[in-house]
Parts: C-alpha cells; sequence; structure tokens
C-alpha cells in the first residue's frame, strides 16, 4: 500500500502517538530525571539536582542492596524455571500420551491455577503456610503429631522455598499449554519410524521428542523467566518482601520488583529508586531485545 | 504386553490425580471458607468440609461492608480503560500493520521498549505526576494508569491481529475505489471484531486482577476496586478469612470461567505477559 498519504499515515497514528507519548512514554521520561534529584516524601516540591549520586549508590559496594536483590531474584528465577518446565513438560505428556483418557477435561482442570488471579492465588497460599491455622501445617501435624509443624514464612529459607511452591503452582499451567502445542506438532511418522529402528521409549523421548520440543518452548521459558523475574504479588503480598534478619538490609523474599516497591512506596526514596529503574530497565530491554532477536521476531515484525 | 500397558495407564492416571488434586485444591478451600461460618477456619486440626455450612459471609460482604461499591468501581475502571486503550490504538495499529513508512521499526522497538518498563516501575513517576496534578486517591487517575499500559499492550496485540488479515482483501477494496479509511473501516475492522474482543476482554481482566497501582494510588474506601477492598479483608486474623474467601468467589468466579474459554485465543507470548501481573 504505497499510495496512502503521508497525511492519511499521521491521521491514523495521531490518537495513539499522542496518548502514548503523553501517558506511557513522557513517565519514563520522568523518572529519569527523577533519578537525577534527591527527591523523596520530605523533598517532594522542594527537591535539588544531585547529578549521578543515586547511581553511585547502587553500584557503590557489592555488599549493597542492589546486588543483593538482583541475586536472590537471579537464583529465584534459576530455580523457578526449571521446576515450571518440569510440571509443565510431565502434566503435558501425561494429558498426551496415547493412552490417556478423558483429555479434555485434565487439559482444561489442570490450568485452573493460571486462571485464578494472581494478587487471589497469593492470598490463598499465604493462609495455606500460615504457621498456626494453616492447610499445610494442619497436614503436618496430622502425619507428625499435634507439636510439629514447619516455618513457612518465618525462616529465610523456607520462605524463599514457599513463594518458589506458590509460584509454580500458578505458572506450570503455561508451560503444560506450551508443551502440548508443541508435541501435538510432532508427527508421530517419527516417533514410529524411531520405534522401528528399535529406539525404547525412552530413547524415543530424548532423542526425537526432546530435541523437537525446544524451538517451541525456548521462547516461552525466556518470556517466563522475565516475568518471573519481576515477580511482585506472589512475592510481596505473601511475605512483604520477607523475613527480615536486619533492619539494614533487604528480606530474604525481597526479589528487584518488591524491593523497588518497599523503597518507593514505604520508606519514599524516590530519586533512589528511580535510578534504580533505569537500570533494571535497561538490563530487562537489554535481555528482551536479545530473546527477540533470538526469536528473530523484529526482523519478521519490521518487513 | 498388555500387563505393561495396563500398568503405564494406571501410572499417568494415578499421577493426573495427583495433580489435580494440587491445581484444583486451592480453589476447593476457597469455596468451603467461604461458606464456613465465623472463625471456624482459624482451628489447630484440619477440617476439610464445615459441620454447618452457611451462606451467612456473602449475606454479610453484600449488606455490611462496601463491597458492592468496590466491584462499582473495578466495573467502571476497567470498562474505560477497555475503550481508552481500543480506540486510542485501533487506527495506530492499522497504519503499523498496513502501511509503510520511515520511522516504521523505531516506533515498533519503541513500543517493545515501554511494553518491557515494568509496572511497578512505572508506577513510581506516574505517582509523582499524578500527586503533583492532585489525582493521585481519584478514580481517573488509576484510569490513566491503567491505559498507559493498555494502549502499548493494544497497540501491538491489535497489529499482531491485523497482520493475520491478508494483505490482499484491503487491497482489492482499494483497486474497487476505496479509500484508505474506507478500506478500514469496511473491510479490515470487520473482520478483526472478534480479535478486538478478544483484545478487550483481556485489557478487562488484566484491569480487574490488577492490585499494586490501585493499592498505591487510591486511598480512600469508597474509591477501592476489588483487589484493594479484598487485601483489607484478608489482611486480619480478628475477622473471618470466610468474608475475603466469599468475596474472591464472587469476582474470580466470572473472570476465571472467562479466562479458561478465551485460553484457545493466546497467540503470541505477548499477549500472555499481558495478562499476568
Amino acid at each position: 500500500m504505497n499510495r496512502v498519504p503521508a497525511r492519511t499515515i499521521l491521521a491514523y497514528f495521531a490518537p495513539m502517538l499522542v496518548g502514548i507519548t503523553l501517558i506511557s512514554l513522557f513517565p519514563i521520561v520522568y523518572n529519569v530525571y527523577v533519578s537525577l534529584t534527591n527527591r523523596s516524601l520530605f523533598h517532594f516540591r522542594h527537591f535539588q539536582f544531585i547529578g549521578l549520586a543515586n547511581y553511585a549508590t547502587l553500584f557503590s559496594s557489592l555488599n549493597g542492596d542492589f546486588f543483593i536483590v538482583l541475586f536472590k531474584s537471579f537464583l529465584f528465577v534459576g530455580i523457578c524455571i526449571p521446576l515450571f518446565l518440569l510440571f509443565g513438560m510431565l502434566t503435558a505428556l501425561a494429558v498426551n500420551h496415547p493412552l490417556t483418557r478423558w483429555k479434555a477435561f485434565w487439559r482444561v482442570s489442570l490450568i485452573v491455577p493460571w486462571a485464578v488471579p494472581s494478587y487471589i492465588t497469593a492470598f490463598i497460599w499465604k493462609f495455606f503456610f500460615n504457621e498456626q491455622f494453616g492447610t499445610l501445617n494442619q497436614l503436618v501435624r496430622v502425619v507428625f503429631g499435634p507439636k510439629a509443624g514447619l516455618p513457612w514464612l518465618s525462616d529465610p529459607t523456607w520462605a524463599f522455598g514457599s513463594i518458589v511452591i506458590a509460584n509454580t503452582w500458578m505458572s506450570y499451567p503455561f508451560f503444560m499449554v506450551v508443551f502440548l502445542g508443541a508435541l501435538q506438532s510432532i508427527p508421530l511418522e517419527l516417533l514410529e519410524a524411531a520405534a522401528i529402528d528399535g529406539a525404547n521409549a525412552w530413547q524415543r523421548f530424548w532423542r526425537v521428542t526432546l530435541p523437537l520440543l525446544r524451538p517451541a518452548i525456548l521462547p516461552a521459558a525466556v518470556l517466563s523467566a522475565i516475568l518471573t523475574f519481576q515477580v511482585l504479588n506472589t512475592g510481596y503480598l505473601i511475605t512483604q518482601g520477607g523475613p527480615f534478619t536486619s533492619a539494614l538490609k533487604p528480606g530474604a523474599t525481597e526479589f528487584v520488583m518488591i524491593y523497588a516497591f518497599r523503597q518507593a512506596f514505604q520508606l519514599f526514596r524516590f530519586g533512589y529508586i528511580a535510578a534504580f529503574a533505569v537500570v533494571m530497565f535497561a538490563l530487562l530491554f537489554a535481555v528482551t531485545m536479545f530473546s527477540l532477536r533470538f526469536t528473530r521476531l523484529v526482523e519478521e515484525e519490521a518487513r | 504386553m498388555r500387563q505393561g500397558r495396563l500398568a503405564t495407564s494406571l501410572f499417568i492416571h494415578a499421577f493426573l490425580v495427583a495433580m489435580l488434586v494440587i491445581a484444583v485444591f486451592p480453589v476447593f478451600f476457597v469455596l468451603q471458607a467461604a461458606v464456613r461460618p465465623g472463625q471456624s477456619l482459624y482451628t489447630l486440626t484440619l477440617s476439610l468440609w464445615p459441620d454447618h455450612p452457611t451462606l451467612d459471609n456473602f449475606h454479610y460482604i453484600l449488606t455490611q461492608i462496601p463491597f458492592p461499591t468496590w466491584l462499582g468501581n473495578s466495573l467502571i475502571v476497567c470498562t474505560a480503560t477497555m475503550f481508552a486503550g481500543l480506540v486510542g490504538s485501533a487506527t495506530g495499529a492499522y497504519a503499523l500493520s498496513r502501511f509503510r513508512f520511515a520511522g516504521k521499526r523505531m516506533t515498533l522497538i519503541l513500543l517493545l521498549a515501554i511494553q518491557s518498563f515494568p509496572t511497578v516501575l512505572a508506577l513510581i513517576p506516574i505517582y509523582i505526576i499524578l500527586r503533583l496534578v492532585h489525582l493521585v486517591g481519584t478514580p481517573l487517575g488509576l484510569i490513566l494508569a491503567y491505559v498507559s499500559v493498555a494502549l502499548v499492550f493494544a497497540a501491538w496485540n491489535l497489529k499482531g491481529y491485523f497482520d493475520t488479515i491478508p494483505h490482499e482483501i484491503d487491497e482489492a477494496a482499494l483497486m474497487d475505489g476505496c479509500t484508505p479509511t474506507q478500506a478500514f473501516l469496511r473491510v479490515t475492522l470487520p473482520l478483526a471484531v472478534p480479535a478486538l474482543a478478544v483484545t478487550a476482554l483481556l485489557m478487562f481482566i488484566t484491569g480487574w486482577n490488577e492490585w499494586v497501582m490501585a493499592q498505591t494510588l487510591l486511598s480512600d474506601e469508597n474509591t477501592y476496586t476489588v483487589p484493594v477492598g479484598l487485601w483489607g479483608l484478608q489482611n486480619d486474623y480478628r475477622i473471618p478469612w470466610g468474608y475475603f474467601a466469599s468475596a474472591a468467589l464472587i469476582v474470580s468466579v466470572p473472570i476465571m470461567t472467562l479466562f479458561l474459554l478465551l485460553q484457545r485465543y493466546f497467540r503470541s507470548g505477548l499477549t500472555v505477559g499481558g495478562v499476568k501481573g
């Protein structure tokens, strides 16, 4: 459609351009400006320009908050994604198996966790993890007697594990759906040919099925890693970032977005956290662009 | 051989039943908590169904607290967001899908950059700006914050859908003497109605389930949206968790049904990314 005049193109773009520039782009640019000031609750209107001091605070020490929460988040993603993949793959393989009956029933009922709003998921699991009335410790007491109980949310390591559990429950259905789609695209002839050549079920899975699944799974895993890195609801609403061992150090489950939220809206360190946001965005955008180049999406889109 | 098949089948179905229990138990738990009277959920021993189920919790939240007001607020905010997002982005998305012009690649990358700016981080400048113009605490402020996310999401999503409609169709309309606008309004847009509906519903669901922006930008109980109200209901062990449970059922059962019906339309990862927040 080369015959469309520039005027028309501009008219089509105008609503979106004005809207996005004013309410999506302007705040992001404004955020960069805030990151160069000492703005806080006390210096809300009367703040000073302090150059790159906030950025210097971020990177000042390897033991500083920035690297602690970044490391925690990487660790969280590194533990969560393999679990999501494992449960997504096992459920998909089971639903897709030729001997499985009522496939449609399993497919719908096993993705229920995905449909539950994430804040409600968080509140339900917060209750399950409650050390007195929580269902999990009620179960523990049934098995190990009335005095037993696990420190689901009060011990730093357990709390980290608890958040992993809640997120795995919530996130495996996405991978189940992705794996199911990919499994159905594998031609049966390939598996039959492998069987005729003498491959057993285990070899067919590792040598035929799994390599063919990889192209579909990889982009989904990258996307999920990016989203899991930004976990907020199913972390903050369960632990508020805690438990805290020291008032000056981030809590055991204080991942990057939970840290940003607490610093911004409980301690009101706007300037500092704006700098944190700029660095975090640069990191996320770099990963997004890299993964897109990987899947060649941008090249396709820009044709 | 036959016995091997039976064993395999039993093993697979046992695994599926175990996963079913894990997947559905939390939802069942909310259901039983909703019909459980008073404080009887706060006990040290396991009890999976109340001795005397009752609808008192539903009665309480519908008559004694501003829950109906929160429902109304959520409805208003989400509907406004949905329409603003759709109207604001439809023509732009069409231009991105069909027209050739300088800067198209840049625009796409810019959209992607804004899309990958995390909500919580965007909330910081949005909060400061809204406070400077005295919109913090008002539904309008929250709507503006939601539209800032919805516009970019809808632009990406609709462009993706327009791309799947063959170019030949609107090119034929142009050959027959339509102007580009007639081709858009009379040919492409009607074909895209299902896509527009799905995109609109996804924006609605996202707003309906959004907690952090609403919690930060609203302060008066009478302007709360549902998630902010529910936060208060579950956060205090002096009040029965059943209030929260019954309210959670009312707000999430319709939206979950919608989600389960829609999930086969989730084409791309970006669509999925826009839904869960």
